[in-house]
């Protein structure tokens, strides 16, 4: 089986068009990308998976569409965004589920700091013919700041039957006592905030293809954090 | 080394501490007595600077200090420790993380340069070995998914790498069987030196067996109402707080 891994850094204003043919492993990892929009057509019993970080300052408009067009494709797609300022991020992502025995996951996290405002729409659609899918989508926020805003729109149309399908979405703060329990050790309450959202944003990290990429990611994280 | 006059505190607008004065010593051990509600842990979350609870009226002083003009972690680096009833989970915070950090924390406060792996690596070694504890809880995240007996265990741990001047146990023994009661209270003991003090909140006297307090309070609405020695707590085991409160019927 032939497995690709495509690290983009700093992708701006930018269409990709892909087709994961039948029986490939394509990885995508989109690293700071500023108003992409990427499109993929999966061919029988293929495998994707999809990384959108946004960790610029630059507001955003980025969108992943999948379409599942023959039988046992795979699908993953993973989202991080650490918004701060003024800035504004939306992220749709639309999976298509045109034929059945296909699985999508999504994850998508998003912590918002400032004034900053996030969107995540998620269109999730099986269709009559796509029986035995399995899909979810799970999309986790943070709110850093009162006035930081996050709209969260999951939208799931099911026209098959025998499907496994479920979302979730949450829109929360960091901890209290968690940050009192750090700061009580002698943590200082930024640093406290620093290590939650580390922690937080972690679930996506461990997903990335390799460790060294990983590194880097944390870093980049870390950086935005200070 | 601290200092507690005419101290107000409430919670949710609710007052629950009503005029409390208190005074220890360095290397004192004080027991704290008392029902549910009387205000125990209320102290210890004044004390510690809980963002929930308020001060209304009265001053701490820790060290000559004015304790309530820190922040919570500016006091714990002051050496503060508060062994928590219920010790947080922190997902996905490594314990090892956790720890070096607040080390760390404490050590720049004091003006030290960090310590290194290596170094923390020692230290941690040294107090795992006193407390003959194995290193397994530290690869975890915080606290996550650890039984009863070990969360106590791991806050008497995280006391011995912080090393601080004044410990308060709120209900350490709540929870605990009398085995891990033993194990935890003797962990206290090996890392009590002459200098260090502790405030041990307890409902029961049984704690009070493994570590011997130098004076025992009774809190009852707010105000510490009785002050005595060990004699005291093993009234309170054989007659309860009935007694004690008949007395202060007053308010």
């Amino acid at each position: 089986m032939q497995r690709m891994t495509e690290v983009l850094r700093d992708k701006r204003d930018a269409t990709i068009d892909l087709v994961v043919d039948a029986g490939e492993s394509r990885q995508v990892v989109l690293l700071s990308p500023v108003n992409v929009r990427l499109s993929v057509r999966q061919r029988e019993g293929s495998t994707l998976s999809v990384h959108v970080l946004s960790l610029t300052d630059a507001d955003s408009d980025l969108s992943v569409t999948v379409n599942q067009d023959e039988p046992h494709c795979r699908t993953q797609l993973y989202g991080l965004a650490l918004t701060r300022g003024n800035q504004v991020v939306n992220i749709e992502t639309h999976v298509l589920h045109n034929v059945g025995h296909g699985t999508s996951t999504q994850l998508f996290k998003n912590a918002l700091a400032d004034t900053s405002r996030a969107t995540f729409y998620g269109e999730l659609k099986v269709l009559p013919d796509a029986q035995k899918t399995e899909a979810y989508q799970t999309n986790r926020n943070i709110l850093l700041s009162p006035e930081a805003k996050m709209r969260t729109r999951p939208q799931l149309e099911i026209y098959a039957d025998d499907v496994k399908c479920s979302h979730g979405a949450t829109t929360g703060h960091l901890d209290t006592n968690a940050l009192f329990y750090m700061q009580q050790r002698g943590i200082p309450l930024a640093e406290a905030k620093r290590l939650l959202l580390l922690a937080f944003m972690e679930e996506v990290v461990q997903t990335l293809p390799d460790e060294p990429l990983q590194e880097e990611v944390r870093q980049q994280i870390n950086k935005r954090l200070k | 080394m601290l200092e507690i006059t005419n101290l107000h505190a409430s919670v949710g607008g609710k007052t629950i501490i009503k005029g409390l004065n208190l005074t220890i010593g360095q290397g004192e051990i004080h027991a704290l007595m008392g029902r549910n509600g009387a205000g125990k842990s209320t102290l210890s979350a004044v004390l510690t600077g809980n963002p929930a609870y308020t001060v209304t009226e009265g001053s701490i002083r820790f060290n000559g200090k004015d304790l309530l003009a820190m922040t919570p972690d500016e006091r714990a680096n002051e050496g503060l420790f508060l062994s928590f009833q219920y010790p947080v989970e922190i997902p996905g915070v490594s314990m090892v993380n956790f720890l070096k950090t607040a080390v760390n924390a404490k050590r720049q406060y004091q003006g030290l340069e960090p310590l290194s792996a290596s170094e923390f690596l020692k230290l941690k070694r040294e107090k795992e070995k006193l407390l003959d504890i194995t290193s397994g809880m530290q690869n975890r995240s915080v606290n996550e998914g650890f039984s009863g007996g070990e969360k106590k265990k791991n806050e008497v741990f995280q006391m011995a790498m912080l090393q601080p001047r004044l410990a308060i146990l709120d209900e350490t023994d709540s929870g605990l069987d009398v085995d891990a009661l033993r194990i935890v209270a003797d962990g206290f003991n090996k890392i009590r030196t002459p200098k260090m003090s502790a405030i041990i909140i307890t409902h029961y006297e049984r704690m009070l067996d493994y570590i011997r307090p130098d004076y025992v309070h009774v809190l009852h609405n707010g105000r510490i109402v009785e002050t005595g020695d060990a004699a005291l707590a093993k009234a309170i085991d054989e007659r309860g707080f009935d007694w004690i409160e008949d007395k202060y019927q007053t308010d």
